[in-house]
């Protein structure tokens, strides 16, 4: 317990970086953090939108609703690099 | 975050002031579940509960025959006047769709 | 200060400065896409929109000149750029 990391403490370090965002649907996101807010709100760039489909959707910069999200995971490249 | 326009004659500082610029006027509304209204809006507040007089009211059902076709079937209804539950509003429109 | 980081667009806040008056795209919960000039948001991510078209199933379905959309409904708010 000598030094714990807060969840949100875990996001501010992904500032900057590639992000992997699992929705609670059949939704997935991957992007550049630029930001967020307590309600874990995010600001996403260079987005890709992953459908229960398996199509993609390339997507500038977002504003992503953090009423959704289910699971955030750093440095990660979405359901593709993870199942490749 | 929107105050820094305000007072420069813009109408809309903030989202509801779209909704309140509707008041007395015929509104579209969109609702979950496959439901519309199109009445006079009376009354609304910040959760976006409605009091809506002489609405139409359209519900879209999709209904399924023997060979698996999709098939739209709509229920028009009538009220005097009713009141929306804030929770289940998706949209409103000032006007009516084209 | 807290507007330090808000003027480059990089927290909510800042990016939804950012954007208003431009071109965006809506994506609800639903699926359905709602393209237009974002005219405000606020705190509840309700949002209102000029020159709306509205999509269903990435096909458009009708046009709306004003549009309120109730904040608890989106997904995400994307710049058109």
């Amino acid at each position: 317990m000598a030094s714990q990391l807060l969840p949100l403490e875990l996001i501010d370090k992904c500032v900057g970086s590639r992000i992997w965002v699992v929705m609670k649907g059949d939704k997935e996101f991957s992007g550049t953090l630029l930001g967020f807010d307590d309600y874990v709100n995010m600001v996403l760039e260079d987005v890709t939108e992953f459908d229960y489909t398996g199509s993609q959707t390339k997507l500038p910069k977002i504003l992503l609703n953090g009423n959704n999200i289910c699971m955030l995971v750093p440095g990660g490249e979405g359901p593709v690099a993870a199942t490749a | 975050m929107a105050d820094a326009d305000e007072g420069a004659g813009a109408p809309v500082a903030e989202p509801l002031d779209l909704v309140r610029l509707s008041l007395d006027e015929v509104v579209f509304v969109k609702l979950r579940g496959d439901r519309e209204l199109k009445g006079r809006l009376h009354a609304y507040d910040s959760h976006c509960n409605l009091v809506l007089g002489d609405v139409e009211e359209t519900v879209y059902i999709v209904e399924e025959d023997e060979e698996e076709e999709e098939t739209i079937k709509t229920i028009r209804k009538q009220s005097e006047m009713l009141f929306v539950r804030g929770d289940s509003v998706v949209l409103i429109s000032p006007q009516a769709p084209s | 200060m807290e507007n330090g980081a808000a003027s480059e667009g990089k927290d909510p806040s800042g990016f939804l400065s950012e954007i208003i008056g431009a071109p965006v795209t809506v994506k609800l919960n639903s699926g359905v896409v709602y393209k237009g000039e974002l005219q405000s948001v606020d705190g509840y991510m309700n949002i209102a929109l000029e020159k709306t078209e509205e999509y269903v199933n990435g096909q458009r379905r009708r046009t709306y000149g004003d549009a309120f959309v109730r904040g608890n409904n989106v997904m995400y708010i994307s710049s058109d750029s």
